[in-house]
């Protein structure tokens, strides 16, 4: 993360990137297809079921056949628990590349060999492209927002600030559990970050012969929401999974808006308390009628006719006149008034500066809108 | 009927000497599992997560025991749960006495009877022919010679597989997971970060003993219960009492036998501590590559015991390896209790090797 991609004061506070083994599920994939290579290598050519194996013409294709044959099997029952065809597709080609590669080179006198070492290389590539899909998410966590960037050939972002932040949901599995590793997925306040699993239920049957037929079908369906992101949308496999779940968890907590609210019933709570000091300095002021009035309401009828240029010095005389007229009980009243008014300017001052600059962002939205 | 001395030996002795079998070899398996939980405990600052990988096979399948006492009584499952750190089951009905007791039995006992008794049955068709039932016997002598002769028998004929096992076949090698996995779990309770006297084994038996003789009673039924079983046996002249308790004497031992696996794993893991960095792989990759190089020396100059040589010569290699690799790449980390990269400076900031970004 460049200097330059960062905002005005925002200090990065954690580099992530997923655990090793966060992506297990697709290691699995990978483990499953070497342990299938060797399993069909070792009973096609060293156990006590070799000799069904052994033989010419089409027995040569059995032990592709057994291979190809579990393997997508295992592909279709993970296609539809994980909800994924990508992997019925992948087991699929992986198998359609082992057919056309015997096929091609005419190795079907070596088909078991042949697929446990094709298993194993193949797997390996497998397990070298999880890892380069591991290495490209990057999880910035600054003190203003979560940046996620992931995808090895399209590039993905996603920035989340705090305040926008409406739930976080953290998961552990067991791996996580015993390596330290737990996956974060900030669900923002417009749902990002929530998703659904859907279960669909059909049902056809026919009835009758070759006169009366009867089709029925019935169907239902069902829909949970769940917090469910890309691995480059969620602090996917984050180590260590407690620390950053706290840190997280500590940052919403101090930009979520209650307690911007917070801050401003303060603010309200001191103007209130400085306003009814002032009513009951006026109310007291009220109270206690200065002497002094009817002479200061004299001396300004006498001179009513006095020239303008003399401004200055009637300000000095009223002064003083007020000064005279008012007893010091009157002055201490208007000193404190004064003192309040201070005060209450100073707090209005030291206001969060967050209107400011929200402010600011409404002007420059503005100009681009009027650009 | 006739051939059947009535005699106290044969009435209550023949009846006794299995079960105290049982319960010596039950004694020897606490005995492994304790020397086990010190070893784990030991080594647990420095290997956290396999630490927590084998308390969370314990808790996993102490809390399949306590689950299996809720189904046994018909209490039902209302809550199952399982984490590294703890387990819970709850019961859908809360149900007392007989069935409550029934269902910590399995919560105490289950553990160190159920996660070997599956090993055994796995070993069931691994090995096949090592189950031997003893034959009816009406003294106490005999009864305990017949269920030794069981015992050492199952015991020859497993050893006798482990040390022919062929790790190119994959129900072999995978019946050594499995031997492994169980003996990792084969423990009820957790193991902490230090040793504690909650986790011993006497704190195990305590909890046993204070179960069962809480309740006097039960004990006595459970007693006049295997009487009974017994005396059908005797006087249908069938082996089936001394065969139900050949089966809990195969269990113990199928467990110590696992744990005794266990061992070589943990010295293994032990032993690389001292070595430097990612110089230890070597002493891991040794295992299975000295192992492929025996068998291909011995495919190519036949030996009687190829598969036994091949083993030895794997063990013999990983053993030398690792102690030259202790000799040579001794590890010069300084070691403390708790990590370094944990430990907390005076402005409050960890200490990581990791670059903050500016």
């Amino acid at each position: 993360m460049e200097k330059k991609d960062l905002l005005k004061n925002e200090q990065i506070e954690r580099l992530l990137s997923p655990h090793p083994l966060s992506f297990m599920k697709l290691q699995a994939l990978c483990i499953f297809v070497i342990v299938w290579g060797i399993v069909v290598w070792w009973l096609t050519e060293f156990s006590s079921y070799a000799t069904i194996f052994s033989g010419n013409g089409v027995a040569l294709w059995y032990p592709l056949m057994l291979w190809g044959l579990v393997l997508l099997l295992v592909g279709v029952v993970a296609w539809l628990v994980a909800i994924r065809l990508s992997i019925f597709l992948l087991y699929l080609a992986v198998f359609a590349g082992a057919f056309g590669l015997i096929y091609w080179q005419h190795w079907e006198n070596n088909t078991s060999l042949f697929i446990m070492v094709y298993s194993v290389a193949v797997s390996i590539v497998g397990f070298l492209i999880i890892e380069l899909y591991r290495r490209s998410h990057k999880y910035i966590i600054t003190n203003l927002r979560i940046i996620f960037k992931g995808g090895v050939l399209t590039k993905r972002e996603r920035t989340i600030r705090y305040d926008k932040i409406a739930d976080i949901d953290a998961k552990q599995g067991i791996l996580g559990q015993i390596f330290g590793f737990g996956t974060i997925i900030p669900v923002s306040q417009s749902g990002f970050g929530l998703g659904s699993d859907k279960s669909f239920a059909a049902g056809g049957v026919e009835l009758g012969t070759k006169k009366a037929k009867l089709f029925g079908f019935a169907g239902g369906g069902k829909e949970i929401q769940t917090p469910i992101a890309r691995s480059y949308y969620e602090l996917h496999g984050v180590y260590p999974y407690k620390d950053v779940k706290q840190l997280v968890e500590g940052l919403v907590q101090t930009h979520v808006p209650t307690q911007y609210q917070k801050e401003q019933v303060e603010f309200q709570k001191q103007q209130v308390d400085i306003q009814t000091q002032m009513r009951d300095l006026l109310h007291k002021q009220v109270r206690e009628k200065p002497r002094g009035k009817a002479v200061k309401q004299t001396i300004e009828e006498e001179e009513p006719g006095e020239e303008q240029n003399e401004d200055e010095e009637k300000i000095v005389m009223k002064k003083t006149i007020a000064e005279d007229a008012f007893p010091p009980e009157q002055v201490d009243i208007q000193k404190q008034m004064k003192e309040l008014l201070k005060k209450q300017k100073t707090v209005r001052v030291a206001e969060p500066e967050e209107e400011d600059v929200e402010e600011e962002d409404e002007d420059k939205e503005e100009g681009k809108e009027v650009a | 009927m006739a051939n059947i001395p009535l005699n106290i030996d044969s009435l209550v002795g023949a009846a006794l000497a299995p079960i105290l079998g049982v319960i010596a070899f039950w004694f020897l398996q606490l005995i492994f599992i304790e020397i086990q939980k010190r070893m784990l405990t030991r080594f647990r600052h420095s290997h956290e997560a396999f630490c927590r990988f084998t308390n969370f096979i314990g808790i996993l399948f102490q809390t399949i025991c306590h689950a299996l006492g809720y189904t046994v009584t018909r209490s039902g499952i209302a809550t199952f749960h399982v984490t590294v750190n703890y387990g819970t089951v709850e019961p859908r009905k809360e149900k007392t006495g007989v069935f409550e007791w029934i269902a910590t039995s399995f919560l105490l006992l289950g553990p160190f009877f159920i996660p070997a008794g599956l090993a055994l049955l796995f070993s069931a068709i691994v090995i096949g022919n090592a189950f031997v039932f003893p034959a009816p016997s009406y003294s106490f002598v005999e009864s305990l010679t017949n269920f030794g002769i069981s015992i050492i028998t199952f015991v020859q004929r497993f050893f006798n597989f482990l040390i022919h096992m062929d790790l190119f076949n994959p129900l072999h090698i995978g019946f050594l997971f499995v031997l492994w996995f169980f003996g990792l779990g084969i423990r009820p309770s957790y193991v902490g970060e230090e040793r504690k006297a909650k986790i011993d084994m006497i704190h195990d038996l305590k909890n046993i003993f204070y179960h069962l003789t809480k309740k006097p009673l039960y004990i006595l039924v459970i007693i006049l219960g295997l009487y009974a079983f017994y005396f059908l046996s005797l006087f249908l002249k069938q082996n089936w009492y001394m065969a139900l308790f050949s089966v809990f004497g195969w269990i113990s031992l199928t467990a110590i036998i696992a744990l005794l696996l266990t061992y070589l794993l943990l010295f293994l893991i032990k032993l690389t501590d001292y070595i430097r960095g990612w110089w230890k792989a070597v002493s891991y990759l040794t295992v299975p590559v000295s192992y492929v190089i025996a068998r291909i020396i011995f495919l190519y100059y036949p030996v009687r015991q190829g598969y036994s040589f091949s083993l030895l010569l794997m063990m013999v290699c990983t053993f030398i390896v690792t102690i030259l690799l202790i000799k040579y790449k001794k590890t010069n980390r300084f070691k403390t209790a708790t990590k370094m990269k944990h430990m907390r400076v005076a402005d409050g900031k960890k200490r990581s090797s990791k670059k903050r970004a500016n």
